[in-house]
């Protein structure tokens, strides 16, 4: 890597980023307490300076590190293994969305003809794109997409604009919708294929061969930083939950978008201990814990404190969601016995959103078993259709099956003019009511 | 010809009807099967009772291939088989398979997206062959003769067709939008004997040049509402060439493919079909394409005519008529809901555009 810029990016790592960490510290205002509330996370602290941390080493990126924008579901492993600065435009949809700027960065795009209809988070990437708007600091422009649309189809979709707005690379991780039970032999080897295929590609924008031990190695830190974010969602089974799902939405950060860096893993080992405290301690995410809840769909970003406290009033926990269930249940697939590739097929190819709503269905009722939940809260997600289509089924055959109540929220997950401020409020009153 | 008669008929002369949603799909391996696929894109139903599994917010061909189930009007096939479109058709196919429950197969058919790998051939190769061993478990064994003889078929469909879409390029069909576009759609539930004939009927009513015509290109997934071809033709702009997902992008230029290996053969035409977003082609290709249709047809302009949520089509959709724009083609993007009959704005819109276009 050209030298300047390696320098310029040492420096912002190692002496400037964590001084502009404890200027951080030193101005941070008390927050104001919540009566409905628990007391806030002490990891929470530590979770903003690593992820503010990441978007200003962003900025100084560009020439000292091969730099690859990167779809949630994708197999990060193969960059990390290369060193690639990772960024994902959907964590900075999420960010957009809780900080109120969507509606306006999204206009960028729809200026430019992009349709209101589309996925927000690729209104809002390709509104940044167009206009350079972003809570986040600089996000330096990427040398890679890597895109996997086990997520959604909408992901190649998206990608494939910023490849012709930038004349950058796009590879695809193809992965076959599962239908059935199980993944095909078929399928595992398109799917295996295509991750030994694609490292020449990924060398050549590195500018460094590809190392099979590096990879084990960041696999490993993946698995383990996976299954501790599993250990930290089960903590929720407690009575009462240590947390709840809306601070969930916020610690799965480092999961979606440092997954494979001992950062995370180092992270989430200290807010695994944090919650076990409060379990032994019996204190909960809320003051009161009457009902518990499960949250279907990604979180409506820009409504998360707003949501906390409505329902925390209450008596209302969110313990559970698929949402962040989907960051640890094919994390046992990892084998190391087997080929890393057919593995690693197997673990992003099986993914919830990849897999047929018979599967959803049976996931979502042992949730609702195992965490012992009273009732379901469906955000009909506008701009995610492989989540929302067959909601509606999957909300009648849950209350017939778990005895639960339930109620579905339209709205979006980041764009708030696609939000009914009175008819969610209607809806939500009924459904405390029942 | 109404499309639920012909494949009644065909029903009750022992042919199974396979429901088929849009859009790609081997229909050769159908035919070997002596199966006829029916294809759903757009039945004319209100909706009733969609609305109770999809959100509105979920395209209308999804809504209403799903009204079309649940009203019992297609109780008559024997299976359903949904290729992997789009996220939609993809959740639908499932949705339908796993909670409506029909007493038929559901086939899923996923091809390969773009960009394409060295595997993506390979992988399309072994999707072929597990919708026959679907189908060898429901039917008889596969009749080599009677797939070389679909690709046979397949291939005059294709000639035909391209012959069709030769004339019309040079103005040398001057039929009424709405009169090519009813024929070239029996294709969607036809078997290719009774396609051929209507395909070489319009065919006869070639003439010579028509002076004057206002050329035009159209994108899109399906012309529908076709109430929207008659305002085209009221105001005189005559669709030289299209790129619908439904007609044109299935269109394989490639007659001569491999003849030994069918599977090998209908691979080559899937891969050599024009690009579309349904299979992940660049912004480049389809440009590419869009470019060439201009230039064939000598087309004054590219009209864009969007299916409301179809998020497919609508992400391409800006950077295509920019790049167009740039290149000198008037451009034009227009949305309707599928049987829309008010078209108000519209018309005048179009109106407009064909003025510019004089």
């Amino acid at each position: 890597m050209p030298l300047i810029p390696s320098l310029k990016y040492r420096f912002v790592k190692d002496v400037a980023a964590p001084l502009a960490m404890s200027l951080r510290r030193t101005r941070r205002k008390a927050r104001k307490s919540n009566p409905y509330l628990g007391p806030p996370l002490r990891s929470s602290a530590r979770l903003k300076q690593i992820m503010m941390r990441h978007y200003y080493l962003a900025g100084s990126a560009k020439g000292a590190r091969p730099i690859a924008w990167v779809t949630s579901g994708a197999p990060v492993e193969m960059l990390r293994a290369l060193d690639f600065y990772t960024l994902y435009p959907e964590n900075h949809g999420a960010l957009c969305g809780a900080t109120r700027m969507t509606p306006v960065i999204c206009g960028r795009a729809e200026e430019k003809g992009f349709s209101r209809d589309l996925c927000s988070y690729a209104r809002t990437d390709l509104g940044h794109a167009f206009s350079g708007m972003t809570p986040a600091g600089k996000l330096p422009k990427p040398d890679l997409l890597f895109c996997s649309n086990n997520i959604c189809q909408t992901v190649q979709y998206w990608y494939k604009q910023l490849a012709y707005l930038w004349r950058i690379p796009l590879i695809l991780f193809d992965t076959p919708f599962i239908t059935g039970d199980e993944i095909s032999d078929a399928d595992l080897r398109y799917m295996s294929e295509q991750l030994r295929d694609m490292i020449p590609d990924l060398e050549r924008v590195a500018r460094k061969s590809f190392d099979m031990d590096r990879f084990k190695e960041v696999l490993h830190l993946s698995k383990e930083a996976s299954l501790t974010w599993g250990r930290i969602l089960e903590t929720m089974k407690a009575r009462p939950a240590p947390m709840t799902i809306f601070d969930a939405f916020v610690h799965m950060a480092p999961i979606v978008s440092l997954r494979g860096l001992p950062v995370t893993l180092r992270y989430y080992n200290s807010l695994l201990v944090e919650l076990k405290e409060r379990v032994n301690l019996g204190i909960g995410g809320i003051v009161r814990e009457e009902h518990r809840l499960m949250w279907d769909n990604i979180a409506i970003w820009f409504k998360l404190k707003d949501f906390s406290t409505l329902f925390a009033e209450q008596g209302y926990n969110f313990v559970c969601a698929t949402y962040t269930n989907a960051w640890v249940e094919t994390t046992p697939l990892i084998n190391f016995e087997e080929p890393l590739f057919d593995t690693l097929a197997k673990t992003y190819g099986l993914v919830i959103l990849n897999r047929g709503l018979g599967h959803r269905l049976n996931l979502m009722e042992g949730m609702i078993r195992d965490y012992q939940v009273d009732g379901l809260v469906i955000h009909s997600d506008r701009s995610c259709k492989p989540y929302s289509v067959g909601q509606y089924d999957l909300q009648r055959m849950l209350e017939q099956r778990c005895g639960i109540k339930t109620v579905v929220i339209e709205a979006d997950m980041a764009d708030s003019r696609s939000y009914s401020e009175e008819q969610v409020k209607t809806r939500l009153q009924a459904f405390f009511e029942v | 010809m109404d499309r639920s008669r012909y494949l009644l008929s065909q029903k009750n002369q022992g042919h199974p009807v396979i429901g088929v949603f849009p859009a790609q799909y081997p229909k050769e391996i159908l035919w070997a099967f002596d199966l006829v696929p029916g294809e759903i894109w757009d039945p004319k139903l209100r909706n009733t009772d969609a609305g109770q599994h999809l959100q509105p917010y979920i395209c209308s061909v999804a809504r209403l291939g799903l009204e079309l189930i649940l009203q019992g009007k297609c109780d008559f096939v024997s299976g359903f088989l949904f290729p992997h479109t789009c996220d939609s058709i993809q959740n639908l196919g499932s949705l339908v398979q796993e909670f409506v429950k029909p007493d038929v197969s559901c086939h899923f058919f996923y091809h390969p997206k773009a960009p394409y790998g060295k595997h993506s051939k390979t992988y399309y190769l072994e999707q072929l062959r597990k919708l026959v061993l679907e189908l060898e478990r429901l039917y008889d064994p596969l009749d080599r003769d009677k797939l070389a003889s679909a690709l046979v078929s397949g291939k005059r469909v294709k000639k035909a067709q391209q012959d069709l879409h030769e004339l019309r390029a040079k103005g040398l069909l001057p039929v009424s939008n709405v009169e090519y576009y009813r024929v070239l759609r029996l294709g969607e539930f036809l078997l290719p004997d009774d396609y051929l004939r209507e395909l070489e009927a319009l065919k006869l009513r070639a003439s010579d040049s028509v002076k004057g015509l206002k050329q035009v290109v159209v994108s899109g997934v399906l012309p529908n509402p076709e109430g929207l071809l008659e305002v085209l033709d009221g105001i005189g702009l005559h669709i030289a060439a299209d790129d619908f997902l439904s007609i044109s992008r299935r269109w394989s230029p490639l007659l001569d493919t491999s003849p030994d290996d069918p599977f090998e053969s209908l691979a080559q035409s899937y891969f050599s079909m024009p690009p579309c977003s349904t299979k992940g082609s660049s912004i480049e290709d389809r440009l590419k394409y869009q470019i060439r249709l201009v230039e064939k047809t000598e087309a004054k302009a590219v009209i864009f005519w969007n299916t409301k949520f179809c998020e497919t089509e609508l992400f391409d959709v800006p950077f295509l008529m920019k790049e167009l724009k740039a290149k000198g083609i008037e451009v034009l993007s227009i949305e309707t809901e599928l049987h829309q009959s008010a078209f108000g704005q519209l018309v005048t819109r179009l109106e407009a555009f064909g003025e510019l276009l004089a």
